[in-house]
């Protein structure tokens, strides 16, 4: 069963893409978080993530940034990215996906948003 | 464009983006009235929650509530009933603000070119008011904070008995 690993500097934000995630009926066995890039770093790397959903603006290491070193890592650089962000604009969707972002999601969203973003990467009940 | 016409557009950016939080989000009945200039003497609010921005133009928006406003909003997003007004609640307001700011940033850019958005940061209190001390020196030339002696342009919302506030200051750089 899927680990989706959360970064996101709100706690409040991880909380709800976790139960829209549960209620949505995707297949997920276990969820890690992570307040920023930086520790979303640590936790990919002892951690086996099947998918990974990451905010932009974060402090300390920001969501692109970790997107950038997961994929020049050489290690785990292969687990699918969704960057979930209030960063909306083409420039910005554009940079996430040529840093090795595989999926992109604008907040605020519905659960039917996130639903049919992440079928493309988990299964559904 | 004049400055004032440029802070029209994003008060209503500001309305839309806000709107479209409470419905996709907060599941909120969210009313809202014409925006105005409002005076730092005019604010006294329990919470605040602010995100300051930088690019062609600079500025702050901010969301004003109350206590008991927040809680409801956290409450509501968390699915969960908080009573207390624990971290999770300032969490929530910093949240909102952020995508509220976000949002507007996304419009702006389109316009405006590169933006850059501070991590939100949320004050609380009750019954706090803002003051801007005369003769204060500005700090620089390239940023506002919510101590600005400038007006907000203030646009009031109302969801069920509580009203709420989004200000934004606003200037444009390099001037």
């Amino acid at each position: 069963m899927p680990k989706v690993l959360i970064i996101d500097d709100s706690s409040v934000m991880r909380k709800i893409i976790q139960r829209n995630i549960q209620q949505s009926g995707l297949l997920v066995d276990e969820f890690v978080e992570a307040g920023d890039g930086r520790e979303g770093l640590e936790k990919a790397a002892s951690n086996d993530i099947d998918l990974i959903l990451c905010d932009w603006n974060m402090p300390n290491m920001t969501g692109i940034d970790f997107v950038k070193a997961l994929r020049g890592s050489g290690q785990k650089n292969n687990i699918p990215i969704v960057m979930v962000t209030t960063e909306g604009s083409e420039t910005k969707i554009e940079e996430a996906k040529n840093s090795g972002a595989n999926g992109y999601l604008t907040k605020p969203f519905t659960p039917e948003q996130l639903k049919s973003k992440l079928g493309n990467f988990l299964l559904v009940k | 464009m004049t400055l004032e016409s440029v802070m029209e557009t994003i008060a209503l950016d500001i309305t839309e983006s806000t709107k479209t939080l409470f419905e996709t989000m907060i599941m909120m009945d969210l009313k809202y009235n014409e925006s105005s200039l409002v005076d730092d003497t005019q604010i006294k609010t329990d919470v605040i929650g602010l995100v300051s921005f930088t690019g062609k133009y600079h500025g702050v928006i901010a969301l004003f509530c109350s206590k008991q406003f927040a809680l409801k909003v956290a409450s509501t997003m968390l699915m969960t009933e908080l009573t207390g007004f624990t971290s999770e609640v300032k969490d929530a307001i910093g949240e909102v603000s952020n995508m509220i700011a976000g949002n507007v940033k996304t419009k702006l850019m389109a316009q405006y070119g590169d933006m850059h958005l501070s991590i939100p940061i949320v004050i609380a209190g009750e019954g706090l008011s803002i003051t801007a001390v005369n003769n204060h020196p500005v700090v620089a030339d390239t940023t506002l904070s919510c101590f600005s002696k400038d007006p907000w342009l203030m646009t009031p919302f109302i969801s069920g008995n509580e009203k709420f506030n989004i200000g934004l200051l606003l200037k444009e750089s390099n001037k």
